[in-house]
């Protein structure tokens, strides 16, 4: 059978009725030269010898113009696509630093092991052309015990993450003392993945990092590396506590690739239940491969790349036996030498399909594929970028697909391409200030080193967080100092990427006298899946919840066999503690501020499999949860949705929905996790709120005695005590929040509500897909479409062809 | 709002159920007596734990300072309170006189594992010990007490330096250099992994010179390890001077206890807190002194065994020679193991000191232990299969050698398949042997 290239499959899918009826964008991005600058003069000869030696007579325009700032002493961040050669953007100016002072040090932060592994293989092959007296080591969990006090001493490049400068490296800065009295950089890449609580915490890590340097008389230069998102240089500001220079235009070469974003096909409009993602993914990867056309196929979970590796498997062996082993699964858990065979096999085209978890997309080293296909929106703009750089040789055209899941996520992005293709509007919002990190910080800081009067930490009045924790016996003044005065070693008991440590555990009792741990739940959801007479099923064996034992984190279970599964009901209660800004916008009142969020699960219905009928109730008796937090929240003026053509109870249902929406798409927004903010439809003033939790179907009217006058209100709120930073973006960039959900609901095909837009239809009942268009439309104060709105979110499609395809699919 | 408030609500503990009467009025009546009172004890406890209990106040008010033991020094980095004691030379420090403790430098070498503390004497040792707020590392671990010992005209001298608050602690590192810098070698117990590295932090942290860097040092804890510990449940310190060195502690306070201990000090200022730690601390600094004493007892005189040795701990000193190179002492002490007489130590002795004649080529005196091994234990492989590997290779009495192959193949146990097999393997190449020999052909291998 006769081969076709890329260009030549790319230009059969371009002409293919059927599969061009689901996609949703069909994008030309062309291929750009790069703009070059001559090798600094100042630069050293031995490292100007090493660089032309591995082929760099030239250096990108950025890359130059990183190296002059950070020579003048700059801090800066450096915003390029991938593969824009930012690590020479860092190396250079510490194989710099080093040749001029032998004693100098660098620190690099990467947020996983494998990334430092990369990092450690690519400074050492330039260290090496050096002579090798300069030395660069990765410090972490693997590190062995006899090689660390070599790696403290000697390593002039040290490479390691958060985690580990937080409990390895601060906490014994003394043995450390080499690296900090001599540190002239640090450079933290993958910016980016620092936002939320994680980067929250990683602000006050580096806040006692500065402060450790600072006892060893050092103000390292902060070098830093991000993928596109809309804040740069703020985040890194925040981040480290220092002003920033920006650099965010490529001078880098970029080969031509297509991007399709495609939409399976709706096959129940029903209910909204399009295609699954894996059917198309597994018909384009076969025929790429059949082409011999290297594929990377990213998908989101471990089990989804096992099932898409065997159907796969399945393919290619059924359209040539014994060609199963051109296909490989690569996930975390593989062993090196499984790893190493696999590149190797990539590298030799024994290979023609990979497929790996969206958390591979950094740090594997397979070289450049030609087409790369995403089952399911990465989660980020930035992670798509990321992901679809994987496929793209230097001269040759290149392929990225997008294929949508049914979530909201995917639906708006593959439905609006604009708001990928035109310029990132993501934020990283990280609030390091946060009262529970930032005690926990000044913990670990006071550990490493006594506080002295006048000295500050974070934003906060730190003088108070002294006399708060001398109060509880954790520190000690004497002479204007404050010292750690616990046995603990405080960084042990922090973790930088979660919210709470305290998981409750599931023990089985069903045999007399026996205790077997067959799960554990983290202590939010304990709350809605192990209260008593709960079902809590694992690997779909049925137990029966005996006891809940908040106090020692135990829940007791027996094995049981029952027809029904239970469903908690909880309702949540949000009360409006301070608010910090006001603005009228449209009809509406925007505000953010300070909540405070009561949860409380109180009681549970008993569902019967498959018929789904309610067959009984049952009452729940634990504590309820109080919470403060920071939100956004907008309230409208209940005498204009009372004009609109739905009753009280179907209005509500479409504030609901419209929030389910606005919900999702803020934490697109913000590149969270949808359970780092949550939802409440409530009024303003706190006497009447929606009934409305996780998995538990709302009641569709208010509380104890419906009022009839009230504000009603749409919360989102930050699932974090103490808030996490998101609320005043969201307050600020409202309209567009409001005129992306309208998007994101009017182009869901959907007859009235699915996961993809305004929740499940049987949860929000069957005018609210409707009704929240028209609380949008009355919110917003006109159409959304006439509305000015920033260009990221509005500008036109410039693709004629695809916007016409998308008209059609829709009307 | 203070920012423990705060704290408190952002986290829901409980802050606001107090302001709204009526759930937690509601919630009251459905909880058991026991629950209520079980909560009332709660809020009790956390108001006591509240209310504020001065720390420095009560001591600046004057009570304790009296109350502690010691003298107030005065360094260049301010004051800090010394205790200074002695132990006579003829008193008793568990079963022995601390003027009893001689430390020929020779020893202190080997049971060091390094040669450097050949130029000083006894007096120049510094033993040291400190204890702390923690036992976690880190910087954050801070040693407030440091006790020092060291002989001075045949008495042991112990000065403890003290630090009453944590403002003190440069000047009581200040006053641990002007001691150090007196003498030229430490001891510790642990000090390798623990006690140095603390103060080597705290010198950091208060930008003084450490002055114990590059000091030799003796920590006992390795030695005693290797020559007591193989009898032992653990070769703690509590541990050795109990079982070995016969040493009684009326009353002394957990060390786990002692953090917990300095924390109430400083929040009570009850030096009744401090003088059972001060105590404690003093013991151990005693205690070193006379295990150092007791482990290079252990090497012996010339004249014969230390008095009171235990076997074993002399086997285990021998081949701690064997390691370090001490062949003479290894050999003394091994032929006196083995003159002993018969026995399993015996035999670990022969088997030890034979194999060390092996390899310096003392092929007769080799194999005459393993005559006597093979005398006393007729049935020792050991042996038997040593002297059949003399004779068939340097006395050439094939014969002999195929006597004593064959009484080996007669003692080994019937599952020792690999034994069994090199036997034959050698009975064969003997026999080989012996058959050239009688054609006049003598093909060494």
């Amino acid at each position: 059978m006769e081969r076709l290239t890329l260009e030549e499959i790319i230009s059969r899918f371009r002409s293919d009725r059927r599969f061009m009826e689901n996609v949703r964008a069909f994008r030309e991005i062309p291929a750009a030269a790069g703009r070059f600058s001559p090798l600094p003069a100042w630069l050293h000869p031995r490292l100007r010898a090493v660089l032309e030696a591995r082929g760099f007579q030239n250096l990108y325009e950025h890359q130059a113009e990183a190296l002059e700032l950070v020579r003048r002493g700059r801090d800066v961040v450096l915003v390029t696509p991938t593969a824009s050669g930012k690590t020479l953007c860092y190396n250079i100016p510490v194989l710099q630093r080093a040749l001029e002072a032998p004693d100098s040090r660098a620190l690099y932060l990467f947020p996983t092991k494998a990334l430092a592994q990369d990092q450690l293989k690519e400074f050492g092959e330039m260290a090496r052309g050096l002579g090798g007296e300069i030395k660069s080591h990765t410090y972490d969990g693997d590190t062995p015990d006899d090689a660390r006090q070599a790696i403290r001493r000697q390593a002039n490049v040290v490479i390691t993450n958060p985690d580990m400068l937080h409990a390895g490296i601060l906490p014994h800065h003394t043995k450390w003392q080499k690296l900090f009295s001599s540190l002239d950089y640090v450079v933290i890449d993958e910016l980016h993945t620092y936002r939320g609580v994680f980067g929250s915490h990683l602000a006050n890590v580096i806040r006692r990092l500065r402060r450790i340097a600072r006892f060893y008389g050092k103000d390292p230069l902060f070098i830093c590396c991000s993928a596109t998102v809309a804040n740069p240089g703020e985040h890194a500001a925040r981040l480290v506590g220092k002003e920033f220079a920006l650099i965010d235009r490529s001078g880098a070469p970029r080969a031509a690739k297509t991007f399709i974003f495609y939409n399976p096909p709706v096959v129940n409009r029903e209910l909204g239940i399009r295609q699954s993602a894996l059917a198309p993914a597994r018909k384009i990867a076969l025929q790429l491969m059949g082409n011999g056309i290297q594929t990377i196929l990213f998908a989101g979970s471990r089990l989804t790349v096992e099932v898409l590796t065997k159907y796969l498997k399945d393919g290619a062996e059924k359209r040539e036996p014994g060609a199963e082993k051109v296909v490989a699964g690569y996930r975390g858990g593989y062993l090196p030498e499984l790893r190493r065979r696999i590149e190797c096999d990539l590298r030799e085209k024994n290979i023609l399909g990979v497929v790996g978890t969206n958390a591979l997309e950094l740090g594997i080293d397979i070289g450049e594929l030609d087409a790369c296909i995403m089952v399911g929106y990465p989660g980020s703009i930035a992670g798509t970028w990321q992901q679809s750089g994987r496929a793209g040789r230097r001269a040759d055209r290149s392929l990225a697909l997008l294929i949508a899941r049914s979530s909201p996520m995917d639906q708006f992005i593959t439905e609006n391409p604009e708001y990928f293709f035109a310029g990132s509007p993501e934020h990283c919002r990280i609030n390091p200030d946060n009262l529970l990190i930032l005690v926990s910080h000044i913990k670990c800081a006071a550990f490493e080193l006594p506080f002295e009067e006048g000295e500050s930490f974070g934003e906060e009045k730190l003088e108070e967080f002294l006399a708060y924790l001398e109060e509880k016996g954790i520190l000690h003044s004497a002479n204007g100092r404050w010292y750690w005065t616990a046995e603990h070693y405080p960084a042990n008991e922090i973790g930088l990427r979660s919210i709470d440590a305290e998981n409750v555990v599931v023990v089985d009792v069903t045999e007399k006298g026996g205790r077997r741990v067959i799960a554990e739940v983290d202590w939010d959801s304990a709350f809605t899946t192990v209260h008593e007479h709960a079902i809590y099923m694992v690997e779909s064996e049925q137990y029966h919840v005996d006891r809940l034992d908040l106090d020692r984190r135990e829940a007791h279970v027996r094995k049981v066999d029952v027809d029904y599964y239970t469903d908690a009901m909880t309702y949540t209660d949000i009360r409006v503690l301070d608010g910090f800004e006001t603005k009228q916008d449209g009809n509406a009142v925007v505000e953010h501020g300070e909540v405070k969020v009561s949860r409380k699960v109180v009681g549970y219905k008993k569902i019967k499999f498959y018929t789904a009928e309610n067959v009984g109730y049952g009452e729940v008796s634990l504590p309820e949860r109080e919470m403060h937090t920071t939100s956004y929240w907008f309230t409208l003026p209940l005498a204009m949705l009372d004009t609109l053509p739905y009753t009280r109870a179907e209005m509500i249902d479409g504030l609901c929905g419209l929030a389910y929406a606005v919900h999702h798409i803020a934490a697109m927004i913000l590149m969270a996790d949808i359970r780092d903010m949550d939802r409440c439809v409530a009024d303003r003033s706190g006497r009447w709120f929606v009934h409305f939790g996780p998995g538990g179907r709302k009641p569709a009217s208010a509380g104890s005695d419906s009022p009839e006058n009230f504000d009603p209100t749409v919360f989102i709120y930050d699932a974090y005590p103490g808030g996490i930073g998101f609320s005043d973006l969201l307050f600020r960039i409202h309209r567009d929040i409001l005129a992306a959900a309208f998007r994101l609901i009017s182009s869901c095909p959907c007859a009235a509500g699915c996961p993809g837009c305004v929740g499940p239809v049987l949860d929000v009942g069957y005018r609210a897909k409707k009704a929240a268009l028209s609380v949008i439309e009355t919110a917003l104060g006109s159409p959304p479409r006439k509305s000015p709105a920033p260009p990221a979110l509005e500008t036109g499609g410039k693709n004629g062809r695809t916007e016409s395809v998308r008209r059609k699919g829709r009307k | 709002m203070s920012i423990g408030d705060k704290l408190r609500r952002i986290r829901g503990e409980g802050g606001a159920g107090r302001k709204e009467q009526p759930p937690q009025a509601r919630e009251e009546e459905g909880r058991s007596k026991d629950e209520r009172i079980d909560d009332l004890r709660r809020r009790i406890r956390e108001i006591l734990e509240r209310r504020p209990s001065g720390p420095a106040a009560a001591r600046k008010s004057g009570i304790p300072r009296g109350a502690l033991p010691g003298e107030e020094v005065r360094t260049r980095r301010g004051s800090v309170l010394v205790n200074s004691s002695r132990i006579l030379r003829n008193d008793f420090h568990g079963k022995r006189r601390i003027c009893e403790t001689a430390m020929p430098m020779d020893r202190i070498g080997v049971l060091a594992g390094r040669s450097v503390f050949s130029p000083f004497r006894c007096e120049d040792a510094l033993f040291l010990d400190t204890e702390t707020t923690g036992l976690s590392g880190g910087t954050g671990t801070f040693p407030f007490l440091v006790g020092l010992g060291w002989f001075e005209g045949g008495n042991f001298v112990v000065n403890q330096i003290f630090a009453r608050d944590f403002d003190e602690e440069a000047a009581l590192l200040t006053c641990l250099s002007d001691v150090a810098r007196e003498r030229k070698f430490l001891v510790t117990f642990n000090g390798r992994a623990f006690d140095l590295n603390l103060l080597a932090t705290r010198y950091i942290l208060n930008r003084i010179d450490n002055p114990l860097s590059g000091m030799p040092h003796l920590d006992l804890l390795f030695p005693s390890r290797r020559l007591l510990g193989h009898r032992l449940e653990n070769s703690r310190l509590a541990t050795l001077e109990k079982m070995v060195l016969g040493v009684r502690r009326d009353y002394d306070v957990p060390s786990s206890e002692i953090p917990q201990r300095y924390f109430d000090w400083l929040r009570s200022g009850n030096a009744g807190l401090m003088t059972d730690v001060l105590e404690h601390n003093r013991m151990d600094v005693a205690t070193m002194a006379v295990l150092v004493g007791h482990l290079c007892d252990l090497f012996g005189s010339a004249d014969g065994f230390a008095a009171a040795a235990d076997g074993s701990d002399l086997l285990a000193l021998a081949r701690m020679c064997i390691d370090r190179g001490e062949k003479f002492t290894a050999e003394r002490l091994l032929a006196d193991l083995i003159a002993a007489g018969p026995g399993p130590l015996g035999t670990d002795a022969g088997t030890e000191l034979s194999l060390l004649y092996k390899r310096s080529g003392r092929w007769a005196e080799a194999a005459g232990i393993w005559e006597t091994m093979a005398g006393r234990d007729p049935g020792c492989l050991f042996a038997l299969v040593e002297l059949a590997k003399w004779h068939e290779h340097k006395t050439k009495n094939f014969r002999t050698a195929e006597a004593l192959v064959a009484k080996a193949l007669d003692n080994l146990p019937g599952d020792d398949i690999d034994w069994r097999e090199a036997l034959l393997y050698r009975l064969a190449r003997i026999q080989r042997k012996m058959g050239c020999n009688q054609n006049g052909v003598n093909r060494e291998e």
